[in-house]
């Protein structure tokens, strides 16, 4: 059974001149143990969807199942209990911890609101923590300003797995490191995926990163899903137009096979009082009268859904 | 072969604080021919961006401080220049793209009327010429000229980039630094403006040293490449001999840390550690502490920079002798 199951979940957030529609309709599963990548450019919906799903946004409408339990409207008792079961990587290490605590009391913050362990254990929990995630002994009473990015990353795992969730949503959690720090990290939550079992949802920009970390991946533009499927098919054969432009798009640094490159026009827009239809089309090559009607994702191979209506053609 | 248009030898630029001395730039030598694409790759920290700054003599003195060495541009010393007549350079001569185009422009002030200040400075244009030459300008980025009485916040992340580059193009620079020209565009965005950008150059002629980290820029933009690391140049070469004929094990950690598209190993090969602490001075190569090959004779004495090949300069007593 999958471990998180979103079906027609939808987030609006009113604005000044209508409705965004950050997240529209949106369904996808996410098997335990593996990692789904979603990928998109800034301000399709990524983070939204993320934090959605693990309630620190209300949705819209929609469902979240975590282990076929629906957690989409849950409060009080129940929600706190959730809250130990998901959790959070977030994009800015800068940003994201306390800047009054320290590694130690980060880290420590989630064990206390569980109330489930003695003070004794709590030190255990935090000493085995730091060692897990390779942060010096000697760094337990640091701040945040004394350490680096990567450093910091490293505690904001920390954190995240204190409680030993199940689902951890990864928002960009490395796009703020230089590339040999970022290497460091993703070794460091491949490394926590195999040791914990733990189900990650990945948002990203850099499809590099998730060619290498993901088994699924969802690519989004404007709050919608426009293709999802295995990370090997769609890497191999990407079918939306969107997919292939932002394929062709990642600078390669293979330079004796520089690849052909499908240039789009313009940039994204936005999903504030979006038409019906493709969402994709005023940016698409081939769209045409009939990219105007609604669109439905299309399983085109197992776990393969694409959303478009010229498929077939092009 | 052409004279090298940029030429600098051992730049040494220093930050003073009132507790410590950073070692930003320790000996680095450049050069660049007219009309090629030079790239100055490496991490943050590394001193890239000084050294951009430099060239356009704008860091700020105190707390930077130039120690030594020399800029030429054109058969020019920058660096002995009068102030004035460093006005007449920047921003004609030599133009530069920041890294931020949402800081990078003025809030209040309509993008047009902002490149219109850069042409009439440098130009003898009248009004009405000027601005046409703005609009056209903007016109060659691909913003239509209607758009030029609006502000910077009306625009997206990508056009006020264009924009940037509008500006730093209007009096037909010889040198174009670009200082992480699309690190905060998306991949499709970044596309574009990569392409503009080598579009824009071949037309005009312009020399250009790229800053970036990302190596995949590099090899689509770049005909010469420098890695440097903590104020040093490690390495430096063709394009096709740092990518083919990687010879610094530190260029090889780069690589190593890269996901690869078409590669299925499941870990990275990360480098190991931090850079170094710039306001410690370096004894001995500066990457020793992190190298795998690393041995006593690397800790001991610095390491000079030696040809491999032809152009190809390696900071390493290591490579060369073992093939790896």
């Amino acid at each position: 059974m999958a471990l998180i199951e979103v079906e027609h979940l939808k987030k609006y957030f009113k604005v000044a001149s209508g409705m965004n529609h950050a997240v529209d309709d949106v369904s996808f599963k996410i098997e335990k143990g593996h990692t789904m990548g979603v990928v998109g450019e800034s301000g399709c919906g990524k983070s939204t969807l993320g934090r959605t799903i693990i309630r620190l946004h209300d949705a819209t409408s929609g469902i979240v199942r975590l282990n076929g339990e629906d957690i989409t409207y849950a409060s009080g008792k129940r929600l706190r209990k959730l809250r130990e079961h998901v959790s959070i990587v977030f994009q800015d290490p800068y940003s994201s911890l306390n800047p009054r605590f320290s590694v130690e009391e980060t880290i420590k913050e989630p064990l206390e609101e569980s109330h489930r362990f003695s003070r004794k254990q709590l030190n255990e929990r935090t000493e085995e923590l730091m060692e897990m995630v390779g942060i010096e002994e000697r760094l337990r009473l640091a701040y945040p300003h004394e350490m680096d990015g990567g450093r910091r990353q490293r505690v904001g795992i920390a954190r995240a797995i204190a409680l030993e969730p199940e689902f951890i949503v990864c928002d960009e959690p490395v796009s703020a490191l230089d590339v040999s720090i970022q290497a460091q990290v993703l070794n460091l939550l491949m490394d926590m995926q195999d040791k914990l079992g733990l189900t990650y949802m990945f948002v990203t920009h850099d499809l590099s990163v998730v060619r290498h970390i993901a088994d699924e991946i969802s690519v989004m533009y404007l709050g919608q899903l426009v293709e999802t499927g295995p990370t090997k098919e769609i890497f191999k054969e990407p079918r939306h137009p969107y997919t292939k432009a932002l394929l062709s798009a990642i600078p390669s640094i293979d330079i004796l096979h520089p690849m052909q490159r499908v240039q789009l026009m313009g940039e994204i827009t936005s999903a504030i009082n979006p038409k019906p239809g493709c969402r994709f089309a005023p940016r698409c090559l081939f769209a045409t009268e009939a990219c105007n009607q609604p669109q439905q994702l299309e399983e085109i191979g197992t776990d393969h859904f694409v959303s478009c209506c010229r498929l077939s053609e092009i | 072969m052409a004279e090298n248009f940029l030429e600098i030898k051992d730049l040494v630029i220093e930050y003073t604080s009132d507790e410590s001395v950073v070692h930003a730039v320790n000996g680095v030598s450049l050069s660049l021919k007219k009309g090629q694409t030079l790239g100055l790759v490496g991490e943050t920290g590394a001193g890239k961006t000084t050294i951009a700054k430099s060239i356009m003599r704008i860091l700020p003195d105190p707390p930077s401080r130039f120690v030594g060495g020399t800029i030429t541009v054109d058969g020019t010393d920058i660096m002995s220049l009068h102030e004035r007549e460093m006005l007449k350079i920047r921003g004609n001569k030599i133009a530069m793209i920041f890294q931020d185009p949402m800081t990078a422009l003025n809030p209040l002030m309509p993008v047009g009327k902002q490149i219109l200040e850069v042409v009439q400075l440098h130009n003898d244009f009248s009004y009405k010429e000027a601005v046409q030459h703005t609009c056209n300008m903007l016109e060659m980025v691909g913003i239509p000229a209607v758009r030029s009485v609006e502000y910077p916040h009306q625009f997206s992340g990508g056009m006020k980039q264009r924009i940037v580059i509008a500006m730093a193009l209007a009096c037909n620079p010889e040198l174009l630094l670009a200082d992480e020209p699309t690190t905060a565009l998306d991949v499709t965005v970044q596309a574009q403006v990569l392409e503009m950008i080598k579009d824009l150059q071949k037309k005009l002629d312009t020399s250009m040293l790229l800053i970036t980290h990302d190596l995949g820029v590099v090899a689509e933009t770049c005909d010469e490449v420098a890695v440097i690391y903590a104020g040093q140049i490690m390495e430096c070469g063709s394009k096709e001999d740092l990518f083919l004929r990687t010879a610094h094990p530190y260029t090889l950690g780069l690589f190593g840390s890269l996901p690869k598209l078409d590669d299925d190993s499941k870990r990275l090969s990360p480098i190991k550690g931090l850079p170094p602490d710039p306001t410690k001075e370096i004894v001995g190569c500066a990457f020793a502490p992190r190298c795998p090959r690393a041995d006593e004779a690397c800790r001991k004495c610095s390491i000079e920079l030696t040809e491999l090949s032809p152009g190809h300069l390696v900071r390493c007593i290591h490579s060369g002798k073992e093939e790896s």
